[in-house]
């Protein structure tokens, strides 16, 4: 390295370091800074409170309630997307053109932005004319159709497998590229010794998948975290709060409620949930590739 | 010469199996081929459905639901939505927030990719990590402190606000995909254009840049698909009808036309069309840039 390349590397880095220091990194950590305030969002003056809105959240039920949830929509991102994502892509994985057709239709909800896929979801659970009330209706489960998004105990599962719709057509374009990377030959030898299509999808494809897989359940998890849009344009949290993630209850308690001092406290909690699973991840995939070496 | 038989051992008992294959499975294989298609039909009705909507007149719908089939096919939603719904102007605040957005992003990238692959430091590795990390945490985190910087710039409810945030959330993704595409690049090639006199600034425009065209592309849909769906920076960041993207513009759309179904419809497709189009013409770089570091090596 000579000087005039020293001053190249630092004259290329300025800029977009600059850029993400001032809108990324200095507004993430500023959070922080903010969680330990009253601010209201518009007042100049605001006052240190210092714990203060960490001691809240241990005796607001909203908060314990929008962990909960979040805990939930966690789960079902692990299971839900990567099951279906697996199962879709050893499907359709080298079975032909007709297969290929059909591939292109399922990545179809990736180019949708989950605002549109909240927008479509609601008319499936729409109670009267409802793709689902109507499918109940006409094999005659009458009496099991209701107002799915007006019910407490069903809204947040609801708005989960609407978002699964999409993460599980992302799942299942990583799979199948995890699928492409195995030898075909290990996959022939297990047929050969006699495994029929379960034992070497059990013994061999999945055990072999494991890169990839890390990889979907980390996705699927860091993206349930984000999930917001969905939410917003489905359920709003409600009813009752009933459907409130960590994302949707920040939100309501700063823009609506202007407690952006505990909205910022709660932005924190995100972050620290965050930083535990890319702990969790750079683990897992630490070991999945000294295995692999 | 064992090689060679070892080989044809193989190939022969491959061959056995798939005649064997081919033979008892073309029951099956129909079987099979029929549960797909219900499974494709199951996945893929939901879009089905709103392109079914959007080309019902209100009175269609009231009379035979969203879901069936649409008698003749009526373009009147897709008039209302774009003169009523505003539908032109969304559309239009979406491109002019998009396209700059991503373009600098990636330059950006392209920028600290380069440096951080080929004009190694010490520390360089460091900062790597520094620019990728953004890529895991919620933009929820920042929400606050940039609702008030922007507010103090003044930039509120204009959309350099949402331009200037899509090209800082977008410099993770870019320098970990350039960066890691440029460290594939031969050293041997900058090291012969620096014998020849070239700078810096030249070797990455003249001589990375063109070679760079497929991770570019690869960039350009999953940013321009990224941005354009994004829902949440206009919804803090935008008040006023005017200035709203097409996503918040679909979703405010519900109080005017709350039961018109069938405009709300063209509307999301009006939302969807840049994308899917982007996806059919692009669809090998954005899965490309979808399944990148899911596959080792």
């Amino acid at each position: 390295m000579t000087r005039t390349t020293y001053r190249w590397a630092a004259l290329f880095l300025a800029l977009p370091l600059a850029v993400y220091i001032a809108f990324v990194v200095f507004p993430l950590l500023s959070s922080f800074y903010y969680s330990l305030t009253d601010w209201n969002g518009f007042d100049v003056n605001y006052n240190f409170v210092g714990l203060a809105n960490f001691e809240k959240m241990f005796s607001d039920r909203l908060f314990s309630n929008a962990i909960g949830n979040t805990l939930i929509w966690t789960v079902a991102a692990i299971i839900v997307p990567t099951g279906g994502g697996l199962a879709l892509a050893l499907v359709l994985h080298e079975r032909g053109i007709f297969a290929n057709i059909y591939k292109s239709m399922f990545y179809l909800p990736i180019a949708l932005a989950l605002a549109v896929i909240g927008q479509i979801w609601l008319w499936i659970y729409q109670p009267n004319w409802g793709l689902i009330n109507a499918t109940l209706r006409n094999i005659g489960l009458e009496n099991l159709a209701q107002a799915w998004l007006a019910k407490p105990q069903f809204a947040l599962l609801a708005v989960i497998l609407a978002w699964s719709w999409q993460q599980t057509a992302l799942s299942m374009v990583i799979f199948l590229a995890g699928l492409t990377a195995i030898p075909q030959e290990l996959i022939e030898a297990a047929h050969i010794d006699g495994a029929n299509y379960f034992q070497r999808v059990r013994r061999v494809i999945v055990p072999l998948l494991a890169p990839a897989s890390v990889v979907v359940i980390a996705l699927a998890v860091i993206n349930s975290l984000k999930s917001f849009d969905v939410l917003y344009v489905m359920t709003r949290g409600g009813p009752f709060h009933s459907s409130d993630n960590l994302a949707m209850f920040m939100y309501n308690e700063s823009f609506q409620k202007y407690n952006m001092g505990y909205g910022s406290a709660i932005a924190v909690v995100l972050f620290l949930i965050t930083l535990a699973v890319i702990a969790v991840y750079f683990r897992q995939s630490a070991q999945v590739e000294r295995l692999y070496d | 010469m064992t090689k060679t038989i070892a080989h044809n051992d193989r190939r022969a008992a491959t061959a056995s199996l798939a005649s064997d294959r081919a033979q008892s499975s073309r029951v099956p294989m129909i079987i099979f081929y029929v549960l797909l298609t219900i499974i494709v039909l199951m996945y893929s009705a939901p879009s089905i459905g709103v392109l079914l909507a959007s080309l019902k007149s209100t009175a269609e719908i009231a009379e035979v639901g969203v879901w069936a089939i649409p008698r003749s096919f009526e373009l009147t939603n897709y008039v209302e939505a774009w003169n009523g719904g505003n539908a032109g102007i969304y559309i239009r605040n979406s491109f002019f927030v998009t396209i700059p957005a991503t373009i600098i992003s990636i330059s950006l990238g392209v920028l600290a990719g380069y440096t951080l692959s080929k004009l190694k430091f010490r520390g360089s590795n460091a900062l790597f990590i520094f620019f990728v990390a953004g890529l895991f945490f919620p933009p929820q985190i920042a929400l606050i402190p940039l609702f008030r910087l922007f507010n103090d710039l003044g930039l509120y409810d204009t959309l350099w606000s949402l331009i200037l945030i899509h090209i800082a959330f977008g410099i993770p993704i870019c320098t970990l995909i350039l960066k890691n595409f440029f460290a594939a690049v031969p050293t041997a090639i900058r090291e012969a254009a620096i014998i020849d006199g070239a700078n810096e600034w030249q070797i990455l425009t003249r001589l990375m840049l063109p070679l760079s065209l497929p991770a570019l592309a690869v960039l350009t849909t999953l940013q321009f698909t990224w941005i354009w769906n994004d829902f949440l920076w206009p919804v803090i960041l935008i008040r006023s009808d005017e200035m709203r993207t097409v996503m918040v513009g679909l979703a405010s759309l519900k109080g005017q036309y709350s039961v018109a179904y069938g405009v709300q419809s063209a509307m999301a497709v009006y939302a969807s069309i840049p994308t899917l189009l982007v996806f059919v013409f692009f669809q090998r770089y954005f899965i490309r840039g979808l399944t990148f570091g899911s596959v080792k090596g």
